[in-house]
Parts: structure tokens; C-alpha cells; sequence
């Protein structure tokens, strides 16, 4: 049973946007935007032109800048260390400069960077200093949601892969809900990321929320796939397709299809490792197989327009996680304050490029989707960075801040852009609430918008 | 919020200069040594007009005094406004970036190459504010009133420096009653703009207190050179005009008084009200009912004066201490512990 749920902009014929392909149980998957909808482009803006996504990578305890910024301005020449596995994507990428939180520092309250960083990044808000009296301001990808939410499946989605403790203490006196949160719905109410990607993966293709254990046994025991609930009107929509349709159809659906074998697996070597793990049994152990599945399903999520406006809080402020993979079993947060000392500044090196090595896996497939006649990512504003600089002296100036995508053709990537010194982060995302259609005079701490950007 | 109880690390001094005469450029090099004797933390120095040489020398004199450990990222930016006109360069200002050492290397780093090596000065003050405890922060103005007039318009910015800043001391004008003096005459609507509305109490050090106490050059080359044989504003002094000549200190006595105004080097007046009419001419108008202030010259003074310039103003770089109240407090909003 195709459904569809007629959006205001349909024109002629065309397959409506938010065509879902549904079936027995509660499988509900969303489709991306195939040639059969070209006219009818559902809930952007503008007829025919796809919707703008937005989403923010977030990585704790700041970046080596040695390795993060080039010494140059302009065109992107060869990208520094921790960037290089962007390299093929340059053009899709705009290197920040000079962009700053200011709302992040002490400002009187003494220690506390981490916890000030990650609750103050997307309010542009001072957050009270307090394990119980949580004081923080709507983020501004909240305000986006309630604006623009209603036209999607879901208003906004908030991921992570560390720590969803909301409570204690987190840094210096700092509640864990603003280490652990980076969306915030109200000044008191942070929107708890998932981190389990089974919990996600039930949510997009499921009836937005997570099966019950009885549901899932079900599921596991009579059907292998989320996708053979929709066998049926799988075929009659492929039917209707021309050629080029069905082959992204079908690239689509494998997508899919990938996600739920690798969470398979991971469940599965999860009760090998240790049936009585607490952890849900859908988290990965290993970090590069967490962060490829939950990036993943961002990709499709963005694809199938279920959502346009996606946190992820990659791993939170203050994480000792160790890098084994790296060869390094130190904690990140702890080797951050290497005090200049070159071994140790070497593994936060390995550690910064092992994360972008791991976001260029999710830029290489927002590239290789296609969207009309530009890829996925030309539609979206990809923000990968952290609150802090330099992690060793907890610097709240230049932080590292890249967009990568166009913006819906808006953004004139393959350049370093540097702002002038202590502009304020909030000047950026005013200008990205212009892209989403949500303006504002002013957010959190802005001066202004962000300039020189665009094409223009 | 600083918790109850904390006490207050020194006054943070903000100074806005346009760096036309010698006298500002030694004025900072003041704040720096009264900086080194826990008399006030520097937090921004910043540039009424759009002049990158004269915000590259700003910034080489403020990497100076923090230290060859210091890192780019650690040095606070040079305000420095964009519209308006450059004005002229001295020679003071580019000669010293090509002073090399014994091994060819340069002695000074020119860092600021394009304006955004530089800040915007609302966006800095209000930054920079917000890190000061309340009533613990001055300002000092020792050029137009440009920057300052336009702060009171930058939204939220009027009400922080009422809620932060102790007093602004102006050297400008001229008291009781005088000339046109250069600094008013420079932008005469945001001379009266600030003397109209600033928030603070406002003291005025005038053309005759500068021109009352010369600052010694045959300091530069025997003090400085004591304490730092490569000293930018030494180098600077050196640069500006033939030697030897002293300088007046407008900006030197305004910083001095700001950063100690309990220390009785000047005699102050009572209150009045300060008016600058349409000629730029400073008008002082007694009134118990208003805020402003104008220094006097005591002669008995002047020798104190002179000795505690050339002393403060040659010492030696001393990195910013390390404030440790109970609370943690700071006052520097870039550095906090780990």
C-alpha cells in the first residue's frame, strides 16, 4: 500500500515528496527524491527546488591547530593534516576562521570550558553553573525545528554515541545535561540524543518509535529485513519508475539494507562478547562502525526528507575515551592537555584525523546521492567542529569550523574564509537560519551575519 | 556571576587610542608596567582609526609584553574600526620591523597583514567586559572619541559598561576653559555624543596636563635600555622624530590617574558637567549633580609623576599573573584552569 500524503505543492501527476512505502507491522520508509517528483518538490520553499538540510558533527576537547588550519586564505590548496581525507571533497568544503564563543568562557565562573562549550554551542548562551538549576536558552537549531519541523516525518533529530546521562556532575560543577546535549528545546529542556542505532533505524522506519523487545524478537525471528514488510509496494512503485528511478531506488533500499546488517552484526557480536552487557545490544564496540551506521542513517534520514536538521554529538566534552584502534589507550580528554608535549600532542593529532577520516565517509555518500541534477550534499550545510581550539588551554577563539556542502546552492565552497578575530559563532548560524528559511535579526551573542560566504 | 565572597583581581583597563602621537604609544607601554604591578590587567587596546601598519605596530607592542612564550591565539586582538580615514604613518611605526638580530632573523613579528587579524571594537569590548567584575574595569581614551561613541550604540553595550566600568578617563580637551584641542576637534559629534551619554563617571586629562608634565626621552635610551635592549616602543620613540625630545602626556597622566586615582599624583575638580560646543571646544560646567571631572597639575607632584612614568613605562614584560581567587575568579575571559 503506497501511501501518500498530499503535500500543498503537488503538481500534475508527479509522485508526491513524502510517498512512503509501507506495509505489514509499522514499516514506514520514507523515499528520496527520485525524477518521478521532480515538479513537486513537497514542503521547500520553492517549487521544484529541493529543501536545505542542516546538521552539526560535534567533537569534544578541541583540535591540535596546527594540524586544522591552513596558513592560507582563499581557494583550498592542500589540506592540513587533520583535514586531509577531505580532500577529495575540497569543493564542497568551507574552512572558518576565527569564529568564536565567547558565551563559552569563564566570564567570572572559573573552571568549567568543557561544560560551558558544549552547552553554550548552538544557544550562543552563558549556561548557569549549577548540577541542579539548569539554565541554558533554545538552540538555534530548536528554533529552526519549530518553524520549518512540521513539514518533515520528524522536526529535527539528535544523535550521539557517548554518554546520555542528564544528571551530575560533568565538568567543574557543570550538570552532565550540558555536556551531553548539544539541542535544547527550551533553557531547561535539553532533547537527549540516541545513541543506539537500532533505537534509530526503528525510529525512521518504524512508526518514529522503537519497537518493544517482544516486537523486535518478533521481527528477528519471522522476517530478516525492515524492507521485506514492503516488498509489495516496493514492486508497484518500481513498476512506475523509469530506469534511472529504479536504479536510485534500489541503491536506496541497499543503503538501507546495509544499516540493518551492520546493526545485525553488531548486535550480534555483542552477545558473543558478553550476553549480560548493559549497553543496548545495538551499539557497535567499535567507534568507526558506531559512527558509520548512525552518519549513515543521517544520510538516508536526509535523503528521504524524513528530517532536515540533524545534531550529533560524535562524543561528548571531558570523554576519556581511549583509540585503541589508533594504537592509543590514553583517554582523549586527558591526552588534550599534553602541556605542549610533543609525544602526546601526537596522538591528539591521530585522534583529530581519525575523525575526520570517519565524517568523510559520511561526505562521500551525501556526495554520491543524488538530488535532481546536484548531489545530496549541494542541498545541505554540513558543520563538523568543536567548542574549543586549543583543548590544552581551553580556547574559546578560532574554533574549528568547517561547513561542508553548498546550501542549496548558495554557499561558494573550496575556500578558507577567515573572519575577523572574536566573531561570533552566532554571526554563522544566523546565516544558515537565512538558508533554512528561518530568519533572524539576531541570535545568542551575533554581531551581524557571517559575510562572504555566498556567491556573490 | 562571581561567587559570594570572591574577592576582585585588578581593574581590567580597556584603551582606545588612535596612536597620533608618541604619547599614546607610551601610555600603553604604562598600562603594560602598571599591568606588571597588579595595578589593572590590559585587557583591549584598540584603534579609532582603519590603519593596518598602526594596528600591526598595536599588536607587536602587546606580544611584547606578553612574553616570547606567548602564542598568537593567547595575544587579545587589536580593535581597530573600518571606516574612516587611515590618517598618516608614522615612520615610528614600520621602522621597527626592520631592526634585525646579529643573525638576520627579524626582532619584531608584524602578525597583522590583514584587517581580520584585527577585532571589531564593540565586539571586543563587550567580550572583554563581560570577564570584568562589576565596577572593575576603566577606560582610557587617548584619541577621537570614535569607537567610544559608537560603542553606546551597539546594542546591550551601554548597559554592560554602566554595570562594569568604574570611570573612563578622557585625555582630551581642554580645562577649565581653552583651545580647540586636536583629539575633540578630530570628530567633534562623538566627542559630544560621549561626554552627552556615557554611563560612567568621566574624569578629563586636557591639553595642559600633557603639556605640563613631558615625558624624559633620555629615558628611552638609558631606562628602556637597561630593562629591554629591544623594547618596540623604545624603538618607536627613537623612530618618531630626531632625539632626543620629550613628549607630552595626555594619555600617560589619564592612565596613570585611572588605574591609581587614590595615589594623589593629581588634584581632581569638582563635579561639573563637560559640553564640547560646535568648534570642538570642551566646556566644563560646575554641578554638583553631574559626574565629570577634570585633572589639575600639582606642581608638587610633577617630579613623582615624571619618576613613575619612566618607571612603569620601562619595566621589564611581566606576564599577566595568574589571578586565583576563592571562586576562581578571572578576569581574562581566554584563559581559565584546567
Amino acid at each position: 500500500m503506497i501511501t501518500r500524503k498530499a503535500p500543498a505543492l503537488i503538481q500534475g501527476s508527479a509522485l508526491p515528496r513524502r510517498t512512503f512505502l509501507r506495509g505489514l507491522g509499522s514499516a514506514a520508509v520514507g523515499l528520496p527524491f527520485l525524477d518521478a517528483m521532480a515538479p513537486a518538490f513537497a514542503a521547500s520553499s520553492v517549487p521544484g527546488t529541493p529543501p536545505v538540510r542542516m546538521a552539526f558533527f560535534y567533537l569534544p576537547n578541541g583540535m591540535i591547530m596546527d594540524a586544522w588550519n591552513p596558513d592560507y586564505e582563499g581557494r583550498l590548496g592542500e589540506l592540513p593534516r587533520s583535514l586531509k581525507a577531505l580532500e577529495p571533497f575540497k569543493e564542497d568544503v568551507l574552512q572558518l576562521g576565527n569564529l568564536t564563543h565567547n558565551t563559552g568562557r569563564a566570564l567570572l565562573d572559573g573552571a568549567g570550558d568543557h561544560g560551558r562549550c558544549s552547552g553554550s554551542y548552538l544557544t550562543g548562551v552563558h549556561v548557569k553553573k549549577s548540577l541542579v538549576e539548569i539554565q541554558n536558552g533554545v538552540s538555534f537549531d530548536q528554533i529552526v525545528a519549530g518553524e520549518i519541523g512540521g513539514r518533515t516525518r520528524f522536526a529535527s533529530l539528535e544523535l550521539g554515541m557517548d554518554d546520555a546521562r542528564q544528571a551530575g556532575d560533568c565538568d567543574s560543577g557543570y550538570s552532565c545535561a550540558y555536556t551531553n546535549n548539544l539541542s535544547w528545546r527550551s533553557g531547561t529542556q535539553p532533547l537527549p540524543p540516541t545513541l543506539d542505532p537500532r533505537v534509530l533505524f526503528e525510529r525512521l522506519f518504524g512508526a518514529g518509535q522503537p519497537m518493544t523487545p517482544e516486537q523486535r524478537a518478533r521481527q528477528s525471528k519471522y522476517r530478516r529485513s525492515i524492507l521485506d514488510f514492503v516488498t509489495e509496494d516496493t514492486r508497484k512503485l518500481e513498476s512506475n519508475l523509469g530506469p534511472s528511478d529504479r536504479r536510485k531506488l534500489d541503491e536506496y533500499l541497499s543503503a538501507i539494507r546495509e544499516v540493518e546488517r551492520q546493526i545485525q552484526r553488531a548486535e550480534t557480536d555483542n552477545r558473543q562478547v558478553d550476553p549480560q552487557m548493559d549497553k543496548p545490544y545495538g551499539i557497535p564496540a567499535d567507534f568507526g562502525e558506531h559512527f558509520n551506521l548512525m552518519s549513515s542513517m543521517i544520510a538516508i534520514a536526509f535523503q528521504a526528507d524524513l528530517t532536515r536538521i540533524v545534531t550529533f554529538l560524535v562524543t561528548r566534552e571531558g570523554t576519556s575515551r581511549p583509540y585503541r584502534e589508533l594504537g592509543i589507550s590514553d583517554g582523549h580528554h586527558p591526552l588534550t592537555h599534553h602541556r605542549n608535549q610533543p609525544e602526546l600532542m601526537e596522538k591528539v593529532r591521530k585522534i583529530n584525523e581519525y575523525h575526520v577520516q570517519q565524517f568523510a565517509g559520511f561526505v562521500d555518500k551525501m556526495k554520491t546521492a543524488k538530488e535532481g541534477d546536484r548531489s545530496l550534499l549541494d542541498n545541505c550545510m554540513i558543520v563538523y567542529g568543536a567548542g574549543l581550539s586549543d583543548g590544552n588551554a581551553h580556547l574559546h577563539e578560532d574554533l574549528p569550523t568547517i561547513v561542508v556542502g553548498r546550501g542549496g546552492n548558495y554557499f561558494k565552497t573550496g575556500r578558507r574564509i577567515v573572519a575577523r578575530r572574536e566573531t561570533p559563532m552566532c554571526n554563522l548560524f544566523l546565516t544558515m537560519m537565512d538558508r533554512m528559511g528561518v530568519p533572524m535579526d539576531r541570535f545568542g551573542d551575533s554581531t551581524g551575519r557571517l559575510v562572504g560566504l555566498d556567491l556573490g | 556571576m562571581p561567587e559570594p565572597g570572591a574577592a576582585k583581581p585588578p581593574a581590567g583597563a580597556f584603551f582606545d587610542t588612535d596612536f597620533s602621537t608618541m604619547d599614546s604609544v607610551l601610555a600603553t607601554a604604562l598600562l603594560y608596567g602598571l599591568q606588571g604591578n597588579n595595578d589593572c590587567r590590559v585587557a583591549i587596546i584598540s584603534l579609532s582609526r582603519p590603519n593596518l601598519a598602526v594596528a600591526g605596530f598595536a599588536d607587536a607592542v602587546e606580544r611584547f609584553y606578553h612574553g616570547p612564550a606567548a602564542t598568537f591565539s593567547q595575544v587579545p586582538p587589536i580593535g581597530m574600526i573600518t571606516e574612516g580615514s587611515p590618517g598618516g604613518t608614522s615612520p615610528a611605526f614600520v621602522a621597527l620591523f626592520r631592526k634585525k638580530k646579529p643573525d638576520g632573523a627579524p626582532v619584531y613579528k608584524n602578525e597583522v597583514r590583514t584587517v581580520t587579524e584585527t577585532g571589531d571594537p564593540n565586539t571586543l569590548f563587550r567580550n572583554y567586559l563581560e570577564a570584568q567584575n562589576d565596577q572593575n574595569a576603566f577606560f582610557v581614551l587617548g584619541g577621537p572619541a570614535t569607537n567610544l561613541a559608537a560603542a553606546l550604540e551597539f546594542p546591550g553595550l551601554k548597559d554592560l559598561i554602566a554595570a562594569k566600568v568604574r570611570c573612563l578617563v578622557v585625555a582630551a580637551g581642554a580645562f577649565p576653559a581653552g583651545p580647540v584641542e586636536a583629539r575633540v576637534k578630530a570628530d567633534i559629534p562623538a566627542a559630544r555624543k560621549l561626554f552627552a551619554e556615557w554611563p560612567t563617571p568621566i574624569v578629563a586629562s586636557g591639553f595642559e596636563v600633557g603639556a605640563a608634565l613631558e615625558f624624559p626621552g633620555a629615558s628611552i635610551d638609558k631606562e628602556f635600555a637597561e630593562a629591554a635592549p629591544d623594547n618596540p616602543v623604545a624603538d618607536a620613540y627613537r623612530a618618531y622624530q630626531a632625539m632626543p625630545y620629550d613628549a607630552p602626556s595626555w594619555a600617560m597622566a589619564a592612565a596613570l590617574y585611572a588605574a591609581r586615582p587614590n595615589e594623589g599624583y593629581f588634584q581632581v575638580s569638582g563635579p561639573g558637567k563637560i559640553g564640547v560646543d560646535r568648534d570642538g571646544r570642551t566646556l566644563f560646567t560646575a554641578s554638583e549633580k553631574s559626574n565629570h571631572r577634570y585633572l589639575i597639575v600639582d606642581p608638587a607632584q610633577k617630579e613623582k609623576i615624571i619618576r613613575t612614568y619612566v618607571q612603569l613605562a620601562s619595566a621589564k614584560p611581566q606576564p599577566p599573573r595568574r589571578f586565583r581567587a576563592a571562586a576562581d575568579s578571572v578576569s581574562d575571559p581566554r584563559r581559565t584552569q584546567a
